[in-house]
């Protein structure tokens, strides 16, 4: 398995680990509370820290094992994964910007339009590493 | 899988230029063990300058590693 490969698995677990704890343990009970607003930003440190150690280790592990791998640059098919899995992300994007437009004349909180927000991003970061990984294990 | 319109004779070159591994040319040409393995398999049309890059590395032309097939 490439280099690159094993990263983008690091971030998909990663993503799925952290939001899904998010998404899960957010209290939904307050969310059109000003509380509401405060609990998605408190929840979000921990979020960001779990993906930053993740990435930063796995990183940090992977180079240890095989420096000559991690110092080579993605190569050409790599880039073009990069480029096709950011392609698809963005639809994702866009129906999840459109969505959160829509959503604001149904006069939602403050909380739930971030978390609209917040799912959009999750959901089109998911798409593009996903599929990514799907062309790693394919080979084209 | 779309076929790609070409085969190639990386693996017989390979093996004729002492037994190099794919990770060798790999590193000759500038990409990974897997991208190699893809071009060899048919699976990756590589960009004109790699198919230099391999040709130069067996002291070949371009079009006597990679062979257009006819529709």
């Amino acid at each position: 398995m490439a280099f690159n490969e094993k990263l983008h698995w690091a971030s998909f677990l990663a993503l799925i680990a952290a939001f899904g704890w998010y998404f899960l343990s957010y209290p939904y009970q307050i969310i059109d509370t000003p509380a509401g607003v405060a609990a998605v930003a408190g929840m979000l440190v921990p979020v960001t820290i779990i993906i930053v150690v993740v990435m930063t280790a796995t990183a940090v592990f992977l180079a240890i094992r095989s420096p000559k791998d991690a110092n080579m640059k993605g190569d050409e098919r790599e880039r073009n994964f990069h480029i096709r899995g950011t392609h698809l992300a963005y639809y994702p994007l866009v129906i999840g910007m459109w969505g959160n437009m829509i959503a604001m004349f149904y006069r939602l909180s403050v909380a739930e339009h971030l978390n609209l927000l917040i799912a959009t991003i999750v959901v089109a970061e998911l798409i593009r590493v996903g599929s990514q990984l799907y062309y790693y294990r394919r080979g084209y | 899988m779309a076929k790609l319109p070409f085969n190639n004779d990386i693996k017989t070159l390979r093996f004729l230029s002492g037994e190099m591994t794919q990770g060798d040319l790999g590193d000759k040409v500038g990409v990974t063990r897997q991208t190699i393995a893809a071009i060899e398999q048919g699976k990756y049309s590589p960009s004109l300058e790699v198919a230099f890059r391999i040709a130069r590395v067996f002291g070949k032309s371009v079009d006597a590693i990679f062979h257009w097939q006819d529709e």
